[in-house]
């Protein structure tokens, strides 16, 4: 909910900065208290990912461990040890988070094996969907309940609103779509190499960058895996630098998704190096990449021309945000249509960084 | 005729398998990708641009069938250049918006350079554009612009590039020459990209930058505000003619009249769908002014006098009191220009584009 | 479609004996105008508080949105319809 929306709500609030890192190392706490029940866990521990929060949990088969369904669920939330936590049990990944979202604390929703259907029945429509365009579709089209949603022909549904169309069908007939993918721990690549000479220029940093990124994405592709941020770490050769110049230069860089791809990895860091040369010449260059997730395939774009060009675009904008300055290629969105005032009805968003929502 | 293999064939069939009447199709030995019928829902039509299968994707239209018309090839086509002058209010800027959100809807990602520091998201959207596929462009110069969309057009990850250039002086970096030179540079490279390049004049722009303009563009659209569409005192909408002054795709000199309603969100947006409560507000004093050769911001001429009120029998003429409460809030929807506030349920009934052409007034 | 000034920059507003705004002056150009709807926002931002009077008005090459802000007693041109 926007800022703006919250004060209007609730005038006397008090509103508290978000503490990304805090947050990140809770969801991590969380998974590992988590993992002690149960192999299959999933989530989050990206702050700026909008499914954090969201704890999954693989039951099946662990009765005979942990007790039945409501036992294991109050032990788990019992291990979380926060005082807010809704729980959902159900057969599909959908309907399971549905549940949890119309969960009271402290009383569990419990949906029984083959019912899913009829307990998303009676629900509005758009839960089905994070896309606001399908919403409001749906809406207008008077489907505002997911059990009427069900009842439709399902190649209707393909034919207005394309694979969403078939997604949404899937759920609220209560059929699992997504695959449950376990999350593992992250794995953190990195790779250092010396530099002899020290290189002054960058080119010479261009062809160690090249090296390092084609070594470490080799070794993400052998594992399934993409990164979705690199750290460089440059020492710095102080000969003939100025006084005071530190011996250490450290980067950071998001990428725009995921990836295993050398190429665009180099070019992005390049472009980040020429925007802010290193003070002296560097002297070794360390590339770590962090953040690892399974490698996602690539979906056919059949009814969203642009998106098999989605992914180009986010790197050449993420590269022309870092050559010119990440205030003059940018994205926008709205935040807040009914905000009474038009400065807080969108917001700037960033190319490549995670910060989001900069006011006007 | 041609054939297709097996593998093809059997992949095909596999679609079919899957996805039904939404699959791609064989015919005449060519793979169709649209779907040939579209079973319906409800019979309430989608506001949203939607590409017709029939288009030719050569050429985006303007949103405006009868711009669309008189302009040649039945739209702007993908490698044109085109300047896009007129005076304040003239509907420059909701063609344009019309216009990327047609491209948009045939596969489009759009760039815009937003050298006038003016662009609204909250009325893209409601002109139908999607942020998603949107890039805006905030250079602190004109030549920092030029030299950003360079590379944009370069990486071919973008299909239609505005320049929204601003008014008044260039900035002292800016230097008439080398921007000339850059801009002739862009058109090029957005004619090899096949890069649909919208030049927004504005009134009282630089002499050089207008010349360079015009040496870059190969289509010039004038526009200029004709009348006021009122409902009641407000103002609402405005009637706009387009004279195609330019056209390298087509026979120019041809004229259209573009009608743009202002859909500001609220309970009033009903009542433009109300034709008997709309009044155009011609001003007789201020006819049209589109000078093919030279279109400058002279000195603006006596302000017309304004029309007294009218009020319509049995109506009555309510003062505006003080009041919290706002008329119309721009809402967000995903029309092409009929807004309605997020969270509430459609009624039902079809959905207008306010920015949708009506034929002229004239015989 | 409306442009929306970022900034909203300030503005000149001239107003006749009845105090109805009859002109603007802006970059250095003045217009006369006529007052065709306005209404008002306030808002108890939790910064401070907003109140804005809001004017469309319309001239012989605009038509516009301009405000008074209550709190501060300045004007601004935030929109231009176009």
């Amino acid at each position: 909910m926007p800022l703006g929306s919250a004060h209007r709500l609730v005038p006397e609030a008090t509103f508290i900065d978000p503490d990304p890192d805090a947050d990140r190392a809770a969801a991590e706490a969380a998974f590992e208290a988590l993992a002690a029940f149960s192999p299959g866990i999933a989530g989050s521990a990206d702050p700026l990912d909008a499914a954090f929060g969201l704890f999954e949990v693989q039951v099946d088969g662990l009765e005979a461990l942990w007790g039945a369904e409501p036992v294991l669920v109050g032990r788990l939330v019992e291990a979380l040890g926060w005082d807010e936590i809704r729980a959902g049990i159900a057969g599909t990944r959908f309907t399971a988070t549905v549940a949890a979202v119309l969960a009271r604390p402290g009383a569990p929703e419990l949906v029984a094996p083959g019912g899913e259907a009829d307990f998303l029945a009676p629900h509005p429509s758009g839960l089905l969907t994070q896309d606001p365009d399908v919403r409001a579709r749906l809406t207008r089209f008077g489907l505002r309940r997911i059990g009427a949603i069900a009842d439709l022909d399902r190649t209707a549904l393909v034919a207005r609103f394309g694979e969403e169309g078939a997604r949404i069908h899937a759920r609220a007939r209560g059929e699992e779509l997504e695959p449950f993918r376990p999350r593992r721990a992250p794995e953190r690549l990195v790779l250092g190499l010396p530099i002899e000479p020290a290189a002054e220029d960058l080119e010479p940093l261009r062809f160690v960058l090249h090296r390092l990124a084609g070594a470490l994405t080799g070794q993400l592709a052998a594992r399934g895996l993409a990164a979705a941020r690199a750290r460089l770490h440059l020492d710095l050769d102080l000969a003939f630098a100025l006084a005071g110049t530190q011996g250490e230069v450290d980067v950071e860089q998001r990428f725009p998704e995921p990836t295993a791809d050398a190429e665009a990895i180099e070019r992005l860091l390049f472009a980040r190096l020429e925007r802010t040369p290193p003070p002296a010449a560097v002297a070794r260059l360390v590339l770590e990449l962090d953040g690892t997730v399974p490698a996602a395939g690539q979906q056919l774009p059949l009814f969203t021309p642009q998106a098999a060009r989605g992914a180009r675009l986010e790197w050449q904008l993420a590269r022309l945000a870092l050559t010119f300055g990440e205030d003059r290629v940018r994205r926008v969105e709205v935040t807040d249509p009914e905000a009474p005032l038009p400065e807080t009805r969108w917001a700037w968003r960033p190319v490549i960084s995670g910060d989001r929502g900069v006011a006007p | 005729m041609a054939t297709l293999s097996p593998d093809v064939t059997a992949a095909v069939a596999s679609l079919q398998a899957r996805w039904g009447a939404a699959a791609p199709r064989i015919t005449d030995g060519a793979l169709a990708l649209a779907p040939a019928t579209a079973p319906s829902l409800h019979s309430v039509p989608d506001p949203t641009p939607t590409p017709a299968t029939t288009r030719d994707d050569r050429v985006i239209h303007t949103g405006f069938a009868a711009l669309d018309a008189i302009l040649g090839p039945g739209g702007l086509p993908r490698s044109a250049s085109v300047a896009i002058r007129g005076d304040g209010s003239s509907g420059r800027t909701t063609l344009v918006l019309r216009l990327a959100a047609e491209a948009q809807a045939q596969g489009s990602i759009v760039a815009w350079l937003d050298l006038s520091r003016s662009f609204d998201p909250v009325e893209a959207v409601a002109r139908g554009i999607k942020l998603e596929w949107l890039v805006v462009i905030t250079p602190e110069t004109l030549d920092e612009g030029l030299a950003i969309s360079g590379m944009l057009l370069a990486g071919r990850s973008t299909d239609m590039l505005v320049l929204d250039l601003p008014g008044g002086r260039l900035a002292a970096t800016d230097k008439p020459a080398r921007i000339a030179d850059r801009l002739g540079r862009l058109a090029a490279l957005a004619r090899r990209s096949e890069t649909l390049l919208v030049v927004l004049e504005p009134p009282g722009l630089a002499g050089g930058l207008a010349s360079a303009v015009a040496e870059s563009t190969g289509i010039r659209l004038e526009l200029a505000r004709r009348s006021w569409i009122r409902l009641g005192r407000d103002i609402v909408g405005q009637r706009t003619d387009a004279l195609v002054a330019r056209n390298r795709y087509g026979p120019p000199g041809k004229r259209a009249t573009l009608r743009i309603l202002y859909a500001e969100g609220g309970e009033r947006d009903a009542c433009l769908g109300r034709d008997d409560l709309l009044r155009d507000d011609l001003d007789e004093a201020k006819a049209p002014d589109i000078d093919e050769r030279t279109h400058r911001d002279a000195t603006p001429p006596s302000p017309p006098t304004a029309p007294p009120p009218r009020t319509r029998p049995g109506t009555s003429l309510r003062a505006l009191p003080d009041r919290p409460a706002h008329p119309g809030r721009p809402a967000v929807g995903s029309g092409s220009g009929h807004r309605r506030e997020p969270g509430r349920p459609g009624a039902g009934r079809p959905a207008r584009d306010a920015a949708r052409e009506r034929p002229s007034a004239r015989p | 479609m409306t442009r929306l000034l970022r900034g909203h920059p300030a503005i000149d507003v001239e107003t006749d004996p009845t105090g109805s705004i009859v002109a603007i002056a802006w970059n250095g150009r003045r217009e006369t105008v006529e007052v065709c709807n306005r209404w008002r926002v306030e808002e108890a931002w939790w910064r401070g508080p907003i109140a804005r009077d809001y004017f469309k008005v319309v001239g012989s090459r605009w038509l516009a949105l301009i405000y008074l802000d209550r709190v501060e007693q300045t004007w601004h041109l935030e929109r231009l319809y176009d």
